[in-house]
């Protein structure tokens, strides 16, 4: 589905921060992305979609049994290739003036011809398809209310429904769940989980119940490189090697 | 069955909404262009006008060039500018001088009474509704043509927007100064002097500052009615097709901006400058 | 006199040292500049009671002349009206370019803005004799004028207010795979549409201003029979025409207000 070979990344003062990323993810695959701050989580998922372009390496999706080379494309080709490709902030990036109906057809905008988007809008079937993705995650009650009105867990739930829109083949996750209180976390990834039957989805979170209790896999990061790439309850061997010094403070177990 | 009736109701209804939630900008914005097109078939506008124009342009910009200084000699212009100048430097000292006054009598907070308040808002008010050619028309009669009547106009018309200013400022400001001095037994007229004032004068000043650039670029209009002037030069030069001669004095307009805005901004920075160190 | 006292006395003397000096240069210019104005209290005084002889002529309006201003007045608001929107129109566009965030490359925004800056510097009124040196009289050189003139203003404002927009939903856009169209179109515009609403609603009211003052140099509307019944002397009839311009102001403003009214304060209510 999604293979990355090879990946590297300077930062802007010169040092490496990804040195040699490889890993593949399938479809039904729920991956939990873990490591130190800074160590580079968020660029290596961003160095996935585009948004950030890697120095080597590639990023092949192939959702459709057609594989695509992500890196290197540009403009209308890999615009094409990113509405294939959904991606939920930590802040969930709403543009909060829009209803929230309005902020979840944007995920169609990379269907739709430009012209017809700046004119138009949208149809009544997009607005179907919207309420359809806002009751798959709860929230189609909030449809006609300003974005800037819901609670933060609302909010990415709305994040979420705008990328299903998008029919994606692969989900990026970049700490969804960091600023939420442990329910409503529990709330958004109750939601998340079940895409999995559609699509591939790759997260970055901090908490070990999490990664433990909805995850199917967990890739660790350090030094550059994937140090340990298996199940999700890691050991807490492989945590300290991985999180290096400073291994963070998280219930280990539920309840406590 | 029910069920499905009253779903595919509530889906018909979702785009409804949608729809009609949008309507209200199209209608804005439907109107909006209406009015646009009569108005530019009203004015007769229509892009081939523009087209025309653009061979007419290049005619001007040829006789525009080289431009010819000979029209500065003999001190008309020189004498023009120095006139421009004096108007708006006399029309906003003036003007700041009677928007303080007003301003102050138009300040909830220090005001003598009420109806004092509403009468000097209502004359701020009533000024900015009038445009100032009626202000300077009406000047010219009085105190004849010249520079005399364009100073007065600009002073007048400085005073809405300063007074108004310059009201809100005082309203706005710390009010535990005040009470400290009220309490303290001051007089009203020590109240403002040592505790309104420090706080307001510098945005005034700056305020007052701003006004003089407006006031140098109006004074250039009101040149054109009779109010002395720059831009009465440059009119005539323009409607005798004398174009090499306008751009000449276009550029000693532009000059006196130049040097007056950077004198203004130096004053401001001076000003504020000063009370940044007190 | 107390040593003391004397004292006292020069250290206030130095205080007043940097008053002084700015008070001396303030003097001069004020006297410089009444004497170049010819500013002539007397002819002020003696003109007091001249000018109410006039406003005495000026009353009663000449009401008949009511029906034949209203085309005048008319013609001043659809040219700051078609104006504004033009020149809103121009200054979205080239707000665009300027906007550090949106603008195809840095030396693009450079010249944007320098644009901007250069039309904001030039008086409006070399810019309105210039467009009547072009294509003659008429209301056209106005409508032109006016849009021109609003560009410099307007086109700041827009550049500031694109660059100071959020950035995260438009990342999120782009992620999704819109293009820059689109990304304007649904994350910019929204979270700047209130600001470009009230920027051009008040850059219209000074247009109307300005509008009226382009009658007297033919570039039509009423400004120009007001100036002509005052050459003429006909004082009744100029009244009758600042009676109109006075409601045309009053009514453009409320206009305006109810427009912006309805366009975001429907927000609130939402």
């Amino acid at each position: 589905m999604i293979t990355v070979k090879g990946l590297s990344k300077k930062l802007p003062d010169g040092t490496l921060l990804l040195k040699d990323i490889n890993f593949q993810v399938e479809k039904g695959e729920f991956v939990a992305l873990f490591g130190e701050s800074g160590v580079g989580k968020t660029v290596l998922l961003r160095c996935v979609n585009g948004l950030t372009v890697p120095d080597n390496g590639e990023v092949v999706i192939n959702g459709d049994g057609n594989p695509q080379r992500i890196n290197g494309k540009k403009g209308k080709e890999l615009r094409r290739i990113r509405r294939r490709i959904g991606m939920i902030f930590q802040g969930s990036n709403l543009v909060k003036r829009l209803s929230v109906l309005e902020n979840v057809m944007t995920g169609r905008l990379g269907w739709i011809s430009p012209a017809r988007s700046l004119l138009y809008g949208f149809t009544d079937k997009e607005v179907d398809r919207a309420l359809e993705a806002l009751a798959k995650v709860g929230v189609k009650h909030l449809a006609f209310r300003r974005a800037e009105t819901l609670s933060g867990g609302e909010m990415q739930r709305v994040a979420i429904a705008r990328a299903i829109l998008q029919e994606p083949y692969l989900l990026l996750a970049d700490e969804p769940v960091a600023s939420l209180d442990p329910k409503n976390a529990e709330v958004v990834l109750d939601y998340l989980k079940p895409l999995t039957e559609q699509m591939a989805i790759i997260g970055v979170f901090h908490h070990l119940d999490i990664v433990r209790k909805y995850c199917t896999r967990a890739i660790g990061i350090k030094d550059g490189v994937v140090a340990y790439d298996g199940k999700p309850d890691v050991s807490p061997e492989v945590l300290s090697a991985v999180y290096g010094s400073r291994p963070p403070v998280w219930p280990v177990a539920a309840g406590q | 069955m029910n069920d499905i009736v009253l779903l595919e109701a509530g889906r018909r209804k979702a785009g409804q909404r949608y729809r009609r939630y949008y309507e209200r900008y199209l209608w804005s914005g439907g109107f909006l262009a209406l009015l646009f097109g009569w108005s530019m078939v009203d004015l007769g506008i229509s892009a081939r006008l523009f087209i025309e124009g653009i061979p007419h342009f290049l005619v001007l910009l040829a006789e525009m060039f080289p431009p010819n200084w000979q029209a500065l000699t003999g001190g008309k212009v020189l004498w023009s500018i120095l006139e421009t100048l004096s108007m708006a430097f006399l029309g906003t000292f003036l003007g700041a001088i009677i928007s303080f006054v007003l301003g102050i009598l138009a300040a909830g907070n220090v005001t003598p009474s009420r109806a004092v308040r509403e009468a000097a808002r209502t004359l701020m008010a009533v000024e900015r509704a009038v445009p100032t050619l009626v202000i300077i028309l009406l000047l010219l009669v009085v105190v004849g043509l010249g520079p005399f009547g364009g100073m007065l106009a600009l002073a007048i018309g400085s005073v809405g927007m300063l007074g108004k200013l310059f009201a809100e400022a005082i309203e706005n400001v710390d009010p535990k100064p005040l009470e400290s001095l009220e309490s303290a037994g001051a007089t009203k007229m020590q109240i403002i002097r040592y505790s309104v004032l420090p706080q307001v004068v510098p945005s005034f000043i700056a305020n007052a500052l701003y006004q003089f650039d407006i006031n140098l670029r109006a004074a250039l209009f009101l040149g054109v009615v009779g109010g002395g002037g720059v831009g009465f030069n440059l009119h005539m030069a323009m409607s005798l097709f004398r174009y090499a001669d306008a751009l000449a004095i276009t550029v000693v307009i532009l000059v006196m901006i130049l040097l007056a805005e950077k004198t203004a901004d130096y004053l401001r920075r001076k000003i504020i400058g000063q009370e940044v160190l007190q | 006199m107390s040593v003391a006292a004397l004292g006292a006395m020069i250290v206030h003397l130095k205080k007043f040292r940097k008053y002084v000096l700015p008070a001396l240069a303030a003097t001069l210019l004020l006297w410089g500049a009444s004497t170049i104005s010819r500013v002539d209290l007397g002819a002020f005084l003696a003109g007091i009671p001249r000018g109410i002889t006039l406003f005495g002529h000026m009353l009663p309006p000449q009401w008949e002349d009511f029906p034949g201003l209203i085309g005048p007045a008319l013609e001043t608001v659809q040219i700051a009206f078609v104006g504004t929107v033009l020149g809103a129109a121009l200054a979205f566009l080239i707000g665009l370019l300027a906007a550090g965030n949106l603008s195809p490359h840095r030396a693009v925004r450079e010249l944007a803005r320098g644009a901007l800056t250069a039309e904001r510097a030039l008086p409006d009124l070399i810019i309105i004799l210039f467009f009547v040196a072009i294509v003659g009289l008429g209301a056209f050189p106005g409508v032109m004028a006016v849009a021109v003139c609003s560009i410099g203003m307007l086109g700041k404002l827009f550049a500031d207010a694109f660059e100071e927009v959020d950035p995260k939903p438009l990342e999120a856009m782009a992620a999704v795979g819109a293009t820059k169209a689109q990304i304007i179109r649904y994350a910019v515009l929204p979270q700047v549409f209130p600001s470009l609403i009230a920027n051009t609603l008040y850059r219209f009211d000074v247009n109307i201003r300005m509008s009226i003052f382009l009658g007297v140099v033919g570039a039509g509307g009423i400004g120009f029979h007001l100036v002509m019944s005052m050459r003429l002397l006909q004082y009744r009839e100029a009244m009758a025409s600042i009676l109109v311009i006075l409601v045309l102001v009053v009514l453009c403003e409320k206009l305006s207000d109810a427009f912006r009214r309805r366009i975001l304060g429907q927000e609130v209510l939402r």
